[in-house]
């Protein structure tokens, strides 16, 4: 069964015209001008249960106002749109009760009461059974190590243990579906790992379907199975993540350091013949990047049997970002796939 | 109704979490409540300063206008507990708060509500109570055993009206993104409603019995148990235009809802 199933999805916003200067703030105060913004073009994708699933884009490109969609916060302008069953927005505090949010911007505890009174009053919102409540408070308290954290005040707790106590409290009434907005933003890397290492026994143990957004690509890579990638409202990439990175990658790179100084033409000539790149970083210093086509080795073996002195070797596998950071640049991975082909 | 019963219950817990929060910062609370009665209290020492200098305004005495106005309290302060709504554009649509508040399972004005209740507000309408019974004895009038059940019914109605108008200006944070100044302007016209009616010119009467109908907010409900001044008619109109007028503020309300728009990312 789809967790979530989404077809031709429109949000379009009415944004107000600000005209310049003073004799333009008059003129709106009698007639305003507006602007039509549409947030989410017409996107459509499936989400099957028990996925943990990666929602990336730039800043603005529509990636909260799709889960504010999704939430049932925000009505859509038009589109089909069913998450568990049910259409968000139309049967919103039947659908709530199945779904768990967390904005990592936002906190849904009080702020000057213990956390434990927080979690208590949510049971009571979303009607959890109290041995049901108590199990599974149990059990999310040690998985998360928060024992000693329950009776103080929000105030007084770090980001981090904020954002652990924060995910209890979406989890509290065993949600089928989990929606993250940026969860370990502006964490510390030990926190974040140990969020991730959550999400990922939550999703192994009860199944539970992830949806998250993010700008910390190695969330993705630790969690996702599958990433869709959103720019400008459109969906430009939706997939695997290693399949990703294996049509988009870069291609890997070798950087030489030689022992004496070696022109570029020289270094060239040693891999002629081949599809490679060579620049050159300094002296006594050079780059060569290589396709995914060609074996690394086939390179290494031709530069190292020469007769030129080699003191040091490093091979730079693409990482994720560079990837992502490419095809933000040029709009959409199809279009770099044209203009590389 | 069994909606109802679980924003009851839904009540004592965000009551029990205000009283928890106001225990770390008792200075405040005391404040507030002082400041309160300190309000309640100049606006009838207001009262009395004018009939020193007049015996009646219209053929209303000194002891009516009082009875009115400690009528006048007691829903009010049933209201001020329930919608501390003041803030609501600033935090719940400016800020954003709103997200929050969709994406649980109970109604979002009940919850918006309960995340503001303000119970020191219930001072009030004790003390509204007692300057009505002083007023009551003062007037010598008769009380006959309906008397209090009445007193609740025009009360909830009251209470209604107010929440009802209410919940609509809340609502237009929905349609206009910068807060308006309408919520002083109704500020300013409820205080009419807690003198007699019959004091202001045909235009504001009009206004405040159908338009923002503050006068059954006070004099209209008053009069029930008036002798001099009693209309049956317009006393008993008090809950039939709380239940309109709180429909209407709900109407307006849920469709403001799927309109709301979020803020930032």
């Amino acid at each position: 069964m789809l967790a979530i199933d989404v077809h031709q999805l429109r949000k379009q916003f009415k944004v107000q015209k600000n005209r310049e200067g003073l004799k333009g703030a008059l003129l709106d105060l009698f007639k305003r001008e507006h602007t039509e913004v549409t947030a989410v073009k017409d996107i459509s994708f499936q989400i099957p249960q028990g996925e943990i699933c990666g929602y990336i884009g730039e800043n603005g490109a529509g990636k909260s106002t799709t889960i504010k969609m999704l939430t049932g916060i925000l009505v859509p302008t038009s589109g089909r749109l069913l998450v568990n069953g049910y259409v968000p927005y139309k049967e919103r505090e039947q659908f709530v009760r199945g779904i768990g949010v967390v904005f990592g911007q936002r906190s849904q505890l009080w702020w000057d009461i213990g956390v434990i009174e927080s979690f208590r009053l949510l049971r009571k919102v979303y009607r959890v059974d109290e041995a049901d409540f108590k199990r599974r408070l149990d059990e999310l308290v040690e998985t998360l190590q928060l024992g000693d954290l329950l009776n103080r005040p929000v105030r007084k707790l770090s980001l981090g243990q904020r954002m652990r106590c924060e995910l209890v409290a979406a989890l509290l009434h065993q949600p089928s579906i989990l929606f993250l907005d940026e969860p370990t933003i502006g964490l510390d890397i030990v926190v974040k790992t140990e969020i991730r290492e959550f999400l990922k026994k939550l999703n192994r143990e009860h199944g539970t379907t992830i949806l998250l957004t993010t700008h910390d690509l190695q969330d993705i890579e630790a969690l996702c199975s599958r990433v869709i990638m959103l720019d400008d409202g459109r969906i430009i990439y939706d997939g695997g993540l290693e399949e990703l990175k294996e049509r988009w990658g870069k291609g890997r790179e070798v950087q030489f350091q030689f022992t004496d100084p070696i022109p570029l033409a020289a270094v060239s000539a040693l891999t002629s013949g081949l599809d490679v790149r060579w620049t050159k970083e300094n002296e006594v210093t050079a780059k060569v990047w290589i396709p995914r086509e060609l074996n690394v080795s086939d390179v290494l073996s031709r530069v190292v049997g020469s007769s030129a002195e080699i003191s040091d070797i490093k091979i730079f596998e693409t990482n994720t970002d560079e990837i992502v950071r490419e095809i933000y640049r040029t709009g959409s991975p199809e279009a770099k796939e044209a203009v590389r082909g | 109704m069994r909606k109802m019963g679980f924003a009851l219950s839904l009540f004592r817990e965000y009551l029990a979490n205000y009283i928890k929060t106001k225990l770390t910062y008792r200075a405040d609370f005391w404040v507030e409540v002082f400041s309160d009665l300190m309000f309640s209290a100049m606006n009838l020492i207001f009262i009395f300063v004018v009939f020193t200098h007049t015996p009646a305004l219209g053929d209303w005495t000194e002891a009516e206008v009082v009875f009115v106005y400690g009528y006048f309290m007691i829903p009010y302060g049933i209201f001020s507990t329930f919608m501390n709504l003041w803030n609501f554009s600033d935090r719940y649509i400016t800020k954003g708060e709103m997200d929050r508040i969709l994406t649980r399972p109970a109604g979002s004005l009940t919850q918006v509500m309960l995340e503001n209740v303000d119970p020191p507000s219930l001072l009030g309408s004790l003390v509204g109570l007692g300057i009505m019974a002083a007023a009551w004895a003062k007037l010598g009038l008769p009380l006959h055993w309906y008397d209090p059940l009445v007193l609740i019914v025009m009360v909830l109605g009251s209470v209604l009206i107010y929440m009802g108008l209410y919940t609509a200006l809340a609502a237009i944070s929905f349609y206009s993104d910068a807060p308006t100044g309408i919520a002083p302007l109704m500020y300013n016209i409820q205080n009419y409603g807690r003198y007699p009616i019959q004091i202001y010119n045909k235009g504001i009467r009009f206004l405040l019995t159908w338009l923002l109908p503050f006068a059954f907010v006070g004099v209209y409900p008053a009069s029930f148990f008036l002798d001099r001044h009693h209309d049956r008619v317009m006393a008993w109109l008090t809950p039939v235009m709380g239940v309109i007028f709180f429909a209407l503020g709900l109407y307006v309300w849920n469709r403001g809802v799927k309109r709301y728009r979020g803020a930032g990312s």
